[in-house]
C-alpha cells in the first residue's frame, strides 16, 4: 500500500469515527439528512440552526448558555472566512451580506447578495470552505429592477440539498456534499420586475418562496415548490383576481390591481398544529399615490395566514389600508403561546414599517393588541384598541387622510417614521423565558414627495413608485423591547444608526450589529451594553449562535447590503466612509 | 502702456482665465463612450435609469436626459454642482469651496441645501460623462432593444423586455 493510499484511507477511518460521535446539539453527527420531523424540532437541536428563522415560530432564540451576561465580556475572534459577491450589476455598484448563516452539525451553509452558496467547516477551530455555488446569476438581469440592493438572506436545508433563490429569480437545490447544483426552477420572472431575495422556508417537502418588486408594479405571490417533483404545487397571489375576495378593495376605474404590489420577500413561519403558514405583505403599488388607488388594497400590507396544502388564504390582517407612506407589512411574524388562567392564548406577532407592533390572535387573525415601537410615529395620532386600524381610518372612504399623509394635495411631507420603516426586513428575536420580544429598529422621518401617476404610464422594468423619498434629518435606531403579556415597551437601547442587520435572543443576552461595523451584545432584561466589537465593515445581517465539539460560537455576516448607502444615505452621511466588504465572522470565548 | 491700457489687459486676462474652461468644455468632446458607459453606469443610471430616462422612485424624481434641453456646457455644470433643493448632488469636490457653484458655499452644503454625492468625479471624467450623454442619451425617444444591448451588452437578458415589445410593434 503506497503512502497515499494510507493517507486517504486514514482520512476516511477517521471521517467515519467522527460521524458516529454524538455532537452538543444532541443529534449524531452523521444525521445530516433534513426531515420534517428535525424542522419541527429546530428548536431542541440547540447546536444547531436549521432554519432561516431558527425554529417555524421565527423566534430567533437559543438556549446555548456558554456565552452569557457574565461570560460575554471574554468574547472575540474566533476566525473569519472571505466571501465573495462584490461585485456589481444593474443599478448597483456592489453586493452585499444580508444572510442568516444555518449551521449543521459543526457546518455553515452562507450565501453571499448574488445567490452563491458557501459550505464551510467550523471543526478544528478555523473555518475551511468545503464548496462555493455559484449559480451565474444575470447580474443585470436581476440587477438592475432589485429596488433595494444585492441581497440574498440566506439558504434552508432538506434531505441532503441546500435550498437557495437566486436574486433573478430561481429556486435552486444544491448537493449538500459536492456543492453540484442537482435541479433548480424559475420561479420569479425578473422582465416583470420581479427577483428574489428572501431565504425559501421548507415545509413538508415544499419549497415557499416570496418575491420582490413592488416598486416596479409587480402583482406579488408566494409560491410552494414540491422538493420531489420539483413542480410548483400552489401559487397565492397577494392582490385577488378579479372578482376574488378583496378585489373589491381596489374601487379604481383603470386596473390598479394589476400592478398592486403586495410583494412578499421576507421569509415567513409555521405552525404546525393549524398547518398553516404565516406571511408579510409588502406595500402597494404605486408607493406613494394612494389616490390611483382609492380601496383598502387587499392585501398590501397585511399578514395572511395560508393553509399550507392549498396555500388559501385562511384570514389576513390588514396594518395600513390604502398606504400612502411604502409602509410594507413584509416582517416575519413571530408564533408565541401563552399560558394564562383562561387557557393558552396564541398569538401572531409583526412588528410593523409603521412603526406599531400588533398581536393577532394565530387562529383566527382577531387582534388583540398594538403599541408603537418607535420614539417619534406622526402618520397617525393611534391606533384602535378594539379594531387594530390607524384611528383616522374610515370605511366609507377610499383614500384614506391619516394625520399625516402623502398625496397629490399635499406633495411633500415629513413622516414619522421613515419609509424604511420603524422596522424594515432584519428580523426581530423573542426571548420565551422572559416573555421579551427584541425589534431592531430604525428610528426615522424622512421626506416624501408625491407625483401623481397617470394610468396607463405603468412599463415593465420601470419604476412605478409615485413619488420618492428623501432624507434630509438624521437616522439612528433602537433596540426594543415588548413584554408580550402586557404588550408595552419595557426597554429601549439607542444606537446611533438605524438597525439594519437583526437580533439573536439567548437566555441572558441580545445580540444585534451597526451599519458602522459594530456588533453588540446587549442584557437581555435591560439592554444595556455588556460587550461590543467592531467588526471594520457594515453590518447588515442577523447574527446566529451554534456549537462545534460542544463549544458555542456567534456568526454573523458582515458586508454592507441592502440600499442604505444608495438610497438613505443622506440620513447617515457619516456611513459613507463604510467601504463594501464580504466576510464571515465567528466569534468565541 | 497707460493705466487704462493696465486695466484693459488686466480685463482680459481675467476673462480669458474664466471663459476659458467654458469654451474649453463646449469645442472638445471625449470618443471614450465606453469610458462614458462605465462612469454613467456607475454615477447615474441608479436614478436616471439605464436610458436617461429618469422618472421617480427610491432615488427621487430624477429628471429626463432623453428630453433635456441642457447643452454641454450646463450638462457640466449640473453634475459637477447638483441642483440645490432637489435630489441631485454635487461630484465636483470643491464645488462649494469657492462660490464657483451658483455663488453657494460650504454652509448650503452642510445644511442639506445642495446633496452631495457619495463619490466625487474629476472635471475630466464629468466632462467624458457629459459627452456619453449628448451622444447616446439626450433626444432620444423611447429605449430601444439595441440601445439596451449597447448598455447592457448581449450576454444578459436585461433588454429581452424591450425586444418583445419590438417584436410586438411589428
Amino acid at each position: 500500500m503506497s503512502d497515499r493510499k494510507i493517507r486517504l484511507l486514514g482520512c476516511c477511518m477517521a471521517a467515519l469515527v467522527s460521524g458516529l460521535v454524538i455532537n452538543a446539539a444532541g443529534a449524531r453527527a452523521d444525521d445530516n439528512t433534513m426531515t420534517q420531523e428535525r424542522l419541527l424540532n429546530a428548536d431542541q437541536e440547540d447546536g444547531n440552526w436549521i432554519l432561516h428563522h431558527k425554529d417555524y415560530s421565527a423566534h430567533r432564540f437559543s438556549n446555548l448558555n456558554q456565552i452569557n451576561a457574565d461570560s460575554v465580556k471574554n468574547l472575540k475572534v474566533a476566525w473569519t472566512v472571505q466571501l465573495g459577491g462584490l461585485e456589481g450589476g444593474g443599478i448597483w455598484t456592489h453586493g452585499g451580506l444580508e444572510g442568516t448563516p444555518i449551521a449543521e452539525n459543526g457546518f455553515l451553509y452562507v450565501t453571499d447578495g448574488w445567490g452563491s452558496v458557501y459550505k464551510i467547516d467550523a471543526h478544528h477551530g478555523e473555518g475551511v470552505m468545503l464548496w462555493k455555488m455559484d449559480p451565474k446569476t444575470d447580474h443585470d438581469w436581476a440587477g438592475a429592477v432589485a429596488c433595494c440592493g444585492v441581497d440574498n438572506r440566506g439558504v434552508a436545508l432538506w434531505g441532503d440539498m441546500v435550498i437557495s433563490h437566486s436574486l433573478d429569480g430561481r429556486l435552486i437545490a444544491t448537493d449538500k456534499n459536492t456543492g453540484k447544483i442537482a435541479w433548480q426552477r424559475q420561479v420569479a420572472n425578473p422582465d416583470k420586475g420581479e427577483v428574489i431575495t428572501g431565504a425559501p422556508l421548507v415545509v413538508k417537502n415544499m419549497a415557499i418562496t416570496g418575491v420582490a418588486g413592488a416598486e416596479y408594479g409587480i402583482r406579488g405571490w408566494v409560491a410552494a415548490t414540491d422538493l420531489t417533483t420539483h413542480k410548483e404545487v400552489w401559487r397565492t397571489y397577494t392582490i385577488p383576481g378579479k372578482g376574488e375576495p378583496g378585489s373589491e378593495t381596489w374601487k379604481d376605474d383603470h386596473e390598479a390591481r394589476a400592478t398592486g404590489g403586495g410583494s412578499t420577500w421576507v421569509t415567513g413561519s409555521y405552525d404546525p398544529k393549524s398547518d398553516t403558514i404565516f406571511w408579510g405583505v409588502g406595500n402597494p403599488g404605486p408607493d406613494w399615490d394612494s389616490q390611483y388607488r382609492p380601496g383598502d388594497n387587499l392585501y398590501t400590507d397585511s399578514t395572511i395566514a395560508l393553509d399550507a396544502n392549498s396555500g388559501k388564504i385562511k384570514w389576513h390582517f390588514q396594518h395600513t389600508p390604502n398606504d400612502p407612506y411604502d409602509y410594507d407589512s413584509v416582517a416575519e411574524n413571530v408564533l408565541v403561546d401563552l399560558n394564562g388562567p383562561n387557557g393558552t392564548q396564541k398569538l401572531d406577532l409583526e412588528a410593523d414599517r409603521n412603526g406599531v407592533g400588533y398581536a393577532v390572535d394565530r387562529d383566527s387573525g382577531k387582534f388583540l393588541w398594538a403599541v408603537p415601537f418607535v420614539k417619534k410615529l406622526t402618520w397617525t395620532k393611534g391606533v384602535d384598541p378594539e379594531t387594530g386600524r390607524p384611528l383616522e381610518y374610515d370605511a366609507s372612504k377610499p383614500v384614506q387622510n391619516y394625520a399625516v399623509t402623502p398625496s397629490r394635495d399635499d406633495k411633500v411631507t415629513m413622516v414619522c417614521p421613515g419609509n424604511m420603516g420603524g422596522k424594515n426586513w432584519p428580523p426581530t428575536a423573542y426571548n420565551p423565558t422572559l416573555h421579551l420580544w427584541y425589534i431592531p429598529v430604525i428610528e426615522s422621518c424622512n421626506r416624501i414627495t408625491n407625483e401623481p401617476t397617470k394610468p396607463g404610464s405603468f412599463k415593465a422594468r420601470e419604476m412605478f413608485t409615485g413619488g420618492g423619498p428623501s432624507d434630509p434629518v438624521r437616522i439612528t435606531g433602537s433596540v426594543t423591547a415588548i413584554d408580550v403579556t402586557t404588550g408595552k415597551e419595557v426597554a429601549k437601547q439607542e444606537a446611533p444608526y438605524p438597525m439594519l442587520g437583526g437580533l439573536l435572543a439567548t437566555p441572558t443576552l441580545v445580540f444585534a450589529g451597526q451599519p458602522d461595523g459594530h456588533v453588540m451584545a446587549l442584557d437581555a432584561k435591560s439592554l444595556a451594553p455588556l460587550w461590543t466589537f467592531n467588526t471594520g465593515g457594515g453590518v447588515s445581517a442577523p447574527p446566529i449562535t451554534f456549537t462545534v465539539d460542544g463549544k458555542q460560537y456567534i456568526a454573523l455576516l458582515v458586508g454592507q447590503g441592502g440600499a442604505w448607502d444608495k438610497w438613505f444615505i443622506d440620513g447617515t452621511p457619516d456611513l459613507k466612509r463604510i467601504a463594501p466588504s464580504s466576510t464571515l465572522y465567528v466569534f468565541g470565548l | 502702456m497707460n493705466q487704462n491700457s493696465w486695466i484693459m489687459a488686466l480685463a482680459l486676462i481675467l476673462l480669458t482665465a474664466i471663459v476659458s474652461p467654458a469654451v474649453h468644455g463646449q469645442t472638445a468632446t471625449h470618443e471614450d463612450s465606453a469610458e462614458g458607459l462605465r462612469l454613467f453606469r456607475t454615477n447615474c443610471a441608479g436614478c436616471h435609469r439605464w436610458h436617461g430616462g429618469g422618472g421617480g422612485g427610491y432615488g427621487g424624481d430624477a429628471l429626463s436626459l432623453r428630453r433635456t434641453k441642457l447643452d454641454r456646457a450646463q450638462i457640466i455644470e449640473v453634475i459637477g454642482c447638483g441642483r440645490p433643493g432637489t435630489g441631485m448632488p454635487f461630484h465636483l469636490r470643491d464645488a462649494y469651496n469657492d462660490g464657483k457653484c451658483y455663488g453657494l458655499s460650504a454652509t448650503d452644503v452642510s445644511n442639506g441645501m445642495v446633496r452631495e454625492a457619495k463619490n466625487f468625479l474629476r472635471p475630466n471624467e464629468i466632462e467624458i460623462i457629459a459627452d456619453y450623454v449628448i451622444a447616446n442619451v439626450k433626444g432620444r425617444g423611447e429605449p430601444s432593444f439595441a440601445e439596451c444591448q449597447a448598455f447592457f451588452g448581449t450576454g444578459s437578458r436585461a433588454c429581452n423586455v424591450y425586444k418583445s415589445q419590438q417584436t410586438a410593434g411589428q
